[in-house]
């Protein structure tokens, strides 16, 4: 459950950061890119839309995606994306509590454009 | 001793001299006794249909036979053709020479066939150039150029030659030819930078090394492979510094392409470049805010580019590393490489499971696995294009040295290398398979050069990733202004097999998942330059394109 409020919590930064932060509203200004976060059961999920500036999520396990970060439950999730260690998704991935769907280099886009909000 | 013609006189330098054996060329008018002279001395010549390949295809002999490569052009048009491959040669510190045609001395300003000042036009894109006036002076030029292309830097370097010196005889003895200096002389850092650099290494916890064409040239090999297993850095080769040591070493991470750079380099406490220069292509050296970085360049203004360095060693990078060796402790960092592998590794779980599964379109990625599955390590691999170069770099593996070129991902960005490079791996290494992936855009540039390959039976293997666009700029078009208003990115599905059947050699088109592989062996099988133009899926791009995209939306 933490996770999921985590993800929407996300959300809610995210988009007020597209109206009120400078650098991030450039830097998603160009991009259009689908992020999903989900637990490795699919249980949890949510998906960031990011349209030329513009954010919307879904919340759920989308099929549709760019890149997706898969989390192998969602405690570790929660205790990963809050951990401020800059290696600490470098870690979970080596420690295979992190995978990634797609193409990383959206998960590399979109965790450089959180460094900018958090 | 008897009269000789200057172009007489350029071959037997050369030859002589040079111990040059091979020349790339297209014949003109005003280079004519040059020519008349490659056959008195015994010089092979390969001429093209292309200036542009020319040049390209001397440019990839430097690296794959380590000597300068030697192209000859005429004038005017010979020239200006030839200068995008120059130009290319030129950024990428590649010893080029480049023999030129000109108009005659005797007509300057009056109108001649093809005048125009070339001097001055090749003047910003090579390391040096002259225009020789003198018969009796032309081994003296000719020196001179070996010799500038080669020390230091190495780069491209431009000779004009008039007809007024070529088409003339001079005694012999009149022309005298300089000896081959070899110098005894090297430039290396100060003990106290080694040693600096030497305490970074011995105190690093996460070290990385990161190798370019700089490790790649010179005989220093086995310089770099002490240095590496006494240190027991994990070790990425790129540009023309792959396959130094092969892709398989143990100490590598060639096997995830840029994501083991992406993901390593951010991670690392202390980063060991050597012989590469933080462009573009590694963000300007800002992917690793927080990493000690020491830098081995030849070229001292290189150490502080873009990027402060925590030490600088300046140096053939073969010299430093045979400096740095005897101060630095045999080390092992398996536990940090094993990490690392299995991060890189959890980024890749798609582009991985894409390697083994058939598709249907086909995809790219599952493409080049195939061509791994058939022709394995011990070949030579080029890829060219956009997204191209990227399924090339990622899928590729070799244990040859320069076995994995991507030459259109280099700074210039120069499509239509990979036919030229291709061509010129393969008469270098005649008894290993040569295979180019080549996207259908990048192949439209100089596929003419098929009639070359045929003619002087040079058996490529040219894959074409035929996705019916320029890929890479239609997705970024489709990220930028719409998938509804993309502009000339279209090509749709042309032949390219019957063309190369056309010209002579082998060609076949492929659909189907289980069609590569019997179609690549049938290619190899046949002994002629082939084509096998494989339809792939049109919707998929590279990251490459995202990170391309990215860089031109940021203003």
């Amino acid at each position: 459950m933490k996770f999921s409020i985590l993800l929407f919590a996300l959300y809610q930064i995210l988009k007020r950061a597209a109206k009120k932060n400078d650098a991030f509203r450039n830097y998603i200004r160009p991009m259009r890119a689908r992020i999903l976060i989900r637990t490795a059961d699919g249980q949890r999920g949510r998906l960031f839309i990011f349209n030329k500036g513009v954010i919307s999520s879904v919340a759920g396990n989308q099929r549709t995606f760019d890149a997706a970060l898969v989390w192998q439950d969602a405690a570790t999730g929660f205790s990963v994306m809050t951990d401020k260690r800059p290696d600490a998704s470098f870690n979970a991935a080596a420690d295979g509590k992190l995978t990634v769907e797609g193409m990383s280099v959206y998960a590399q886009w979109f965790e450089d454009g959180i460094k900018l909000v958090l | 001793m008897a009269p000789i013609y200057g172009g007489h006189l350029v071959a037997k330098y050369m030859k002589e001299v040079e111990n040059v054996s091979l020349v790339f060329t297209l014949s003109g008018g005003h280079i004519e006794n040059i020519l008349d002279g490659f056959t008195e001395y015994g010089i092979r010549t390969i001429d093209v249909r292309h200036e542009q390949a020319a040049a390209m295809m001397a440019h990839a002999w430097s690296i794959y036979r380590n000597e300068p490569g030697v192209c000859l052009v005429t004038a005017g048009p010979g020239f200006t053709n030839a200068l995008t491959g120059i130009v290319n040669a030129y950024l990428d510190n590649v010893p080029l020479v480049v023999l030129c045609g000109r108009h005659p001395l005797r007509d300057d300003l009056k109108g001649a066939l093809q005048e125009m000042n070339q001097i001055d036009m090749i003047k910003p894109v090579t390391k040096w150039q002259a225009t020789c006036y003198d018969t009796r002076r032309i081994p003296e030029y000719l020196a001179l150029a070996f010799r500038q292309a080669t020390l230091g830097r190495p780069g491209p370097v431009f000779l004009e030659l008039p007809p007024d010196i070529l088409f003339v005889a001079v005694e012999e003895e009149t022309a005298p030819v300089p000896p081959r200096r070899v110098y005894k002389s090297s430039t290396h850092p100060d003990e106290s930078e080694l040693r600096k650099a030497a305490d970074l290494i011995n105190g690093a916890r996460k070290p990385l090394f990161l190798g370019g064409s700089g490790v790649g040239l010179g005989d220093r090999d086995a310089m770099f492979e002490t240095f590496i297993e006494k240190t027991g850095i994990p070790f990425a080769l790129v540009n023309n510094g792959r396959g130094v040591l092969p892709d398989n070493h143990s100490l590598s991470i060639s096997d995830g392409g840029f994501t083991s750079i992406n993901t390593g380099l951010p991670q690392a406490d202390v980063i060991v470049a050597a012989g590469i220069r933080f462009n573009w292509v590694l963000q300007s050296g800002q992917l690793f805010p927080n990493a000690k970085v020491i830098r081995i360049d030849i070229d001292p203004h290189e150490i502080d580019r873009n990027r402060t360095s925590e030490v600088g060693l300046v140096g053939d990078c073969g010299l430093v590393f045979s400096q740095l060796t005897p101060l630095v402790n045999k080390a092992d960092h398996s536990s940090w490489l094993e990490k690392l592998r299995k991060a890189y590794q959890a980024f890749m779980t798609t582009e991985q499971a894409l390697r083994t599964t058939p598709s249907d379109p086909i995809h790219p990625i599952r493409l080049v696995a195939q061509i791994m599955e058939v022709f394995g390590e011990d070949a030579y691999y080029v890829a060219d294009g956009g997204d191209t170069s990227y399924f090339g770099l990622a899928g590729f593996m070799s244990a040859n040295k320069a076995g994995v070129l991507i030459p259109a991902g280099n700074l210039l960005g120069c499509l239509g290398t990979g036919i030229p490079f291709a061509m010129a791996a393969k008469i270098a290494h005649p008894d290993k398979p040569v295979v180019l992936l080549n996207g259908d855009g990048s192949f439209g540039f100089n596929s003419m050069e098929f009639d070359t390959a045929v003619r002087h039976n040079i058996p490529i293997i040219c894959v074409v990733n035929n996705d019916c666009a320029w890929g890479m700029i239609k997705h970024a078009q489709e990220m930028s202004i719409g998938e509804d208003r993309c502009t000339c990115a279209e090509l749709g599905m042309r032949h390219y097999e019957k063309m190369v059947e056309g010209l002579g050699g082998y060609g076949e088109l492929v659909t189907q998942d289980q069609e590569i592989i019997p179609a690549l062996k049938r290619a190899a099988a046949s002994g002629k330059p082939a084509c096998i133009n494989v339809v792939t899926d049109p919707t998929v791009t590279s990251p490459a394109t995202i990170l391309f995209y990215q860089d031109l939306s940021g203003f």
